[in-house]
């Protein structure tokens, strides 16, 4: 990679140690704009910012709506999956309930599984590396601008539909996971199991869009100086994610396409009658299905490695060794997934591997829980709401960790297997691995979104009602399901003996609830009244730091240089950027993958409505799909006049592009 | 008192970049691995299923043709070392040279999936038979979607080359249309002995 | 945080205040994998309460930790902060891999014994029985190179004491779990695949079992139950159930077996001895010897097969049986009739 004629060398070659800074957050110094620098900042707010009104709004692609839209819809159907668990533990709160009845308590389980998992964790992960990621990395917006609107918009089109046909009493009912045969054509007949495979394309896209995002901004967009090593560990978290979900997700979505088939236009890929097999179906979904968790847990682990060091005043500890763990977590996530077939009829000789690389997998995990301990004992940690969700994260999670080394076990899985048991590990390890530090990340993020502070006081009943509720929820079901108690059961028999456990289950619901209202409540008050804060009320050492709260729509005046792992720490009286980029157009810099040399520029295209046109198409393409197979080529029709104005290029613009342009030859 | 300094200027650098200097290279990349992983999963399907035959195809499905199918992997082939000539014609910037080989490419490419049909019917199953003719069909008709998709993609850029407002970035972009082509055409080698030549020697 | 160490004393006595109430809470039952009552449940269990240790083991050891790098750092002088200290973390994260290392290995090798052992079952002269899953009731059938010696069932499965069993599992419409867990673990039953379980009781007892995978509308009321007897009531009731349905023994009976066989039950219930030859649904040659009725929801009482007959939906709503109207003499002759046969 050559360096950029016309530009002096401005990276020091080794990593500066950067010092703690023992300085309290208080005083955190913000930079005086002169007077050169404010005429700037208005060309940049005209260049960047979103046109005035709902048209302005529909035809965004900038990444800080983008991703706020999508963390709040998140957030929204959050709230609609957990409505689903509050009646699910309502009707599971006694023996032979009949608060619901079996084919609306399969619709509703159905939709929870769905909901969390498909609508929430991977959306509101992706959507937060959306927000953050650029800027950790000193850049103004994501590489595809226009993309990331697209994507938004097929999750959101996605979304409504799946809940439209809740409404319409035909929402999926065969399971988050929908196995076949009960799933294929004969025993689930009507739509609701079309509407499944058809809502994993719209989240499937949207996920590998926010995916290809990530990995292009970090490999090609970084801010000068930001070598490899000097990555965030919650970008290189983001990143890992990103590569999880590109080699995951194809394989969900052609198995939902082959779902699709069978039941439209009758082949049979899973029909042992005509040579098919169930087993395949199977191996298809948990391909995706176990990667699918590790993406739903590693950016939790990346908000731990990104909040720690602002509560501890110093860097986590260990950083060769945590991008290392990151990178081998997503690595072996793919070498499990027959962990959840351990009761099927295949061969017994593949399942030790499997319970091999399962237990093994704990131990990169491990690793990072041992550095953060070590950067805490190292530090000097103070207590806000942040830190308590991140103890909080250690203590919940950890139980949900040492559960999944048991299920690891090929011999005592085939008792816990499909119990409540299960239900029990998977809830501990996604609320402590994956709810926890999200909360985390929101009280710690707020300030920069919005320009204010979460309430304290709310933020610590928010905290420990939810670990409370958590535990007091999910323990019993490990014990639950031991005793017999099988998954997916809308009642069950008094002489079970179930009831007790099952009502303090449902109780520990009751307090997540609570917590969570207090959550909503401390959310809306704040945005309103929450104390203002500064450019970096927390003290944090990188670059989303560097920029107002909340960002302005160009984020970075000029592109900050970069020298070490905590740019802000070791920045001093100066902050050392790079100018010449234009300000009349959204021009970005474009810097080379190892260590961020500045290569050439390039012109981010403006707004433009045809990303929510082609998200439209590819909704009509995907919902007829749902009906009739010509769905897909009626929709591909209009997709390609979508695709075709959404990229030809504007004359105007590129006049206006050109006509400022140096003759430089690449 | 915190003031910025500035150490660089970099408004002498390029507006465009060949090869994986380029963003667009990157996102035609994660592309091809989004579209390869679904490929594999088509293949694994289709081994998957053999297990659960004696014969395959099962009788009384006869063997797939050989003929077009065969014509169509070797045109596929050559197709790749012709779209070099694109590509070498982007590096130089010969807007002449990108003009021409675009129109043949399209050309090649409508071909390409006329050829396609035929494919399709040398299977000698449907894909509602059974599990051999549903895999058998899924690979073929999701590499379908990746030609069809291409051939309208290097057709819009022989539009936009001949006859849109060009710049100098649009080398670029043809480009990855390039490398896009070759791997959608590569990749249909080892899937046309899959499909076509393995259930020969089964 | 001042207020954490306030909450500290309060905090660990409502940790053991709810240990207790959990603990109190294991009742162990007879469909419990902490009661095995044979030599698979047995060493999954053994296994499990090794787990169970070194994992809370790991977990507390964990806590303890933490919160005394969080006491330390909080005592911390903030003007004696120096980066000296990475050795010594460096030391604690190796030993700490090191020691996850060592229990994780301890745990594959405690899982692979397991395995093991419970592949050495001894398997001869096994009584060979075979489970089929239907939406959503057991079909059993045991098998015997005997043609005349084969018994069918259904929902309940009978097993001699002390004796190798091999269940062998299969389903015609989706995928069902066969699972008794004081007996074993489960065994996925997987429509184009047949599976094989050996177990055996060493306890006589009623053991229970739900369906243990989502199998439709009725998933919630499919139940197995396993009765272990002495060898000597094994066979009584083996023979009992090769003979043919009782015949009517007076004028209730004999209208009740009438009411039977002009109605809709022939089509998908047999009772052997007579025409009716169904196969949708279960056999009812022997339903009066039964415990339980619709795969386990009801104790088999007169009253609970009155209105089953008449309303299944009520009680398993979506199940195949469709509800019936006859008249309160009709049912009770039936209800008398179908009880009779044991």
């Amino acid at each position: 990679m050559t360096v950029a004629r016309g530009v002096a060398p401005l990276l020091p070659l080794e990593v500066e140690t950067v010092r703690p800074d023992p300085v309290a957050p208080q005083v955190w110094e913000e930079v005086e704009l002169t007077d050169a620098d404010q005429e700037l900042r208005k060309e940049l707010l005209d260049t960047w910012g979103d046109n005035p009104g709902l048209w302005g709004w529909l035809r965004s692609t900038s990444h800080l709506s983008i991703a706020k839209r999508y963390i709040i819809t998140a957030f929204l159907f959050f709230g609609l999956g957990g409505l689903e668990a509050g009646l699910i533990r309502l009707q599971l709160s006694q023996p032979e309930n009949s608060f619901i009845g079996p084919d609306r308590y399969n619709q509703i389980f159905t939709m929870h599984g769905t909901t969390m998992m498909f609508l929430f964790a991977v959306p509101v992960m992706v959507a937060l590396a959306l927000y953050l990621v650029p800027m950790m990395v000193g850049a103004r917006d994501v590489a595809f601008p226009r993309l990331n609107a697209y994507g938004y918009w097929v999750y959101l089109i996605g979304g409504l539909f799946v809940y439209v046909q809740f409404l319409l009493n035909t929402a999926p009912d065969a399971g988050w996971f929908s196995y076949v045969p009960l799933a294929g054509p004969e025993f689930s007949p009507g739509k609701r199991v079309d509407t499944w495979a058809q809502l994993i394309t719209f989240t499937e896209i949207a996920a590998l869009v926010a995916a290809t995002e990530i990995i292009v901004t970090v490999f090609k967009h970084r801010a000068p100086g930001m070598s490899l090593n000097r990555i965030p560990l919650y970008v290189w978290a983001m990143v890992v994610t990103s590569f999880m979900i590109i080699f995951a997700m194809p394989s969900v979505a052609t198995g939902s396409q082959f779902l699709a088939a069978d039941r439209l236009i009758d082949t049979h890929f899973f029909n042992h009658a005509e040579g098919g097999d169930s087993l395949l179906w199977q191996h298809l979904f948990w391909f995706f299905g176990h990667p699918e968790v590790y993406i739903i847990f590693v950016p939790g682990l990346g908000i731990i490695s990104a909040i720690v060091p602002a509560f501890t005043r110093r860097p986590v500890f260990g950083y060769p060794v945590m991008v290392l763990a990151l990178v081998t977590t997503g690595f072996m996530s793919f070498g499990l997934w027959v962990h959840h077939m351990f009761t099927t009829p295949i061969p017994q000789l593949g399942q030790s591997f499997f319970t091999a690389a399962s237990t093994m997998i704990a131990i990169p995990t491990g690793v990072q829980i041992f550095c953060w301990i070590a950067t805490i004992w190292a530090g000097r940690t103070r207590f806000a709401t942040p830190m308590l969700f991140v103890i909080g994260f250690f203590v919940v999670f950890i139980i949900g960790g040492v559960t999944g080394v048991m299920v690891a076990s090929v011999a005592f899985d085939q008792q816990a297997h499909d119990t409540y048991f299960v239900v029990a590990h998977l809830h501990y390890v996604l609320l402590g691995g994956a709810v926890f530090p999200l909360l985390a990340g929101v009280y710690y993020w707020f300030p920069k979104f919005t320009g204010r502070m979460l309430s304290e006081r709310l933020g610590k009943w928010n905290f420990w009602l939810l670990i409370i509720g958590v535990n007091v929820a999910f323990f019993p079901m490990h014990i639950l399901g031991l005793e017999g108690m099988t998954r997916r059961i809308y009642t069950y028999l008094p002489e079970t003996g179930w009831g007790p456990l099952n009502a303090v289950s449902s109780a520990g619901a009751v307090i997540i609830v609570v917590g969570m209202v207090v959550f909503a409540i401390n959310f809306f008050w704040s945005l309103r009244r929450g104390k203002t804060a500064g450019e970096n009320p927390w003290g944090g050492e990188t670059l989303e730091w560097a920029t107002s709260s909340p960002p302005e729509s160009y984020v970075f005046m000029y592109l900050p240089v970069v020298k070490s792992r905590a740019p802000l720490w070791s920045e001093g009286s100066e902050r050392v950027v790079v100018g010449g980029l234009r300000s009349d157009v959204r021009d970005t810099l474009t810097t080379t993958l190892m260590d961020a040399e500045p290569d050439h520029r390039q012109s981010s295209p403006a707004p433009s409505i045809w990303p929510l046109m082609a998200a439209v198409a590819t909704g009509v393409m995907f919902i007829s799909a749902v009906f009739t197979p010509w769905g897909l080529v009626v929709g591909s029709v209009l997709l390609f006049f979508a695709l075709f104005f959404w990229g030809w290029p504007d004359k105007a613009d590129q006049a206006k592009r050109l006509a400022g342009e140096s003759e430089a030859t690449a | 008192m915190k003031r910025f300094r500035i150490a660089g200027d970099v408004s002498a650098l390029p507006t465009y970049a060949f090869g994986n200097r380029n963003i667009h290279w990157w996102g035609t990349l994660m592309f091809m691995t989004i579209e390869g992983m679904t490929i594999a999963v088509c293949a694994a399907a289709y081994l998957y299923v053999r297990k659960n035959f004696e014969a395959w195809p099962p009788p009384p499905t006869p063997l797939p043709d050989l003929v077009i199918p065969t014509i169509a992997a070797v045109l596929m082939v050559l197709s790749i070392a012709m779209m070099t000539r694109v590509h070498v014609a982007t590096r130089k910037m010969d807007l002449r040279g990108v003009q021409r080989w675009l129109v043949i490419m399209v050309i090649v490419g409508i071909v390409l999936v006329a050829l396609r049909w035929f494919e399709f019917k040398a299977l000698n199953t449907r894909w509602d038979s059974n599990a051999y003719g549903s895999t058998a069909w899924a690979t073929v008709a999701f590499h379908s979607t990746l030609l069809l998709f291409e051939v309208v993609e290097t057709a819009v850029f022989a539009a936009l080359m001949l006859f849109g407002p060009r710049e100098k970035k649009h080398f670029t972009d043809v480009e990855d249309d390039a490398v896009y082509w070759y791997f959608m055409a590569a990749i249909w080698v080892p899937l046309y002995v899959l499909v076509y030549v393995s259930p020969h020697f089964a | 945080m001042r207020q954490s160490s306030r909450l500290w004393p309060s905090f660990r006595r409502t940790v053991i205040a709810l240990t207790a109430l959990l603990g109190a809470c294991i009742v162990p039952g007879n469909e419990s994998a902490f009661n095995p009552a044979g030599p698979q449940a047995g060493r999954i269990s053994t296994l499990w309460w090794f787990m169970l240790a070194a994992a809370t083991a790991v977990w507390v050891v964990v806590m303890v930790f933490l919160a005394w790098a969080v006491r330390r750092s909080r005592q911390r002088d903030q003007a004696l902060r120096e980066p000296a200290g990475d050795a010594s973390m460096q030391r604690g994260v190796v030993v700490g891999g090191a020691l996850t290392v060592l229990i994780l290995t301890a745990f594959l090798i405690a899982d692979i014994a397991t395995g093991r052992a419970l592949g050495a079952l001894p398997r001869k002269n096994a009584l060979r029985v075979e489970v089929i899953g239907h939406q959503w009731w057991w079909e059993v059938n045991y098998i015997d190179p005997t043609p005349g010696r084969i018994v069918t069932t259904a929902n309940e499965i009978h097993i001699p004491v002390g004796e190798p069993v091999q269940i062998i599992g299969s389903s015609p419409d989706v995928i069902h779990s066969f699972w008794i867990p004081n007996l074993h673990g489960k065994k996925d039953l997987v429509p184009g695949h047949t599976t094989s379980t050996w177990l055996r009781a060493d306890k006589p007892g009623v053991y229970r079992g739900q369906c243990a995978e989502f199998c439709g509308a009725q998933h919630s009321k499919m139940t197995a139950l396993v009765i272990a007897e002495p060898r000597p009531q094994f066979d009584a009731w083996y023979n009992a159930q090769l003979a043919s349905a009782r015949p009517p023994s007076n004028p209730v009976t004999a209208r009740g077996q009438d009411v039977f066989l002009k109605s809709s039950c022939v089509v998908c219930h047999t009772i052997s001895g007579t025409l009716a030859a169904g196969t949708l649904g279960p056999t009812l040659s022997h339903v009066g010897s039964r415990l339980t009725l619709a795969s386990g929801s009801l104790p088999n009482t007169p009253g609970n097969l009155a209105a089953w007959i008449v309303d299944p939906q009520r009680i398993k709503p979506g199940t195949r049986m469709p509800s019936s109207n006859m008249n309160q003499a009709d049912l009770q002759a039936l209800v008398t009739y179908l009880e009779s046969l044991k």
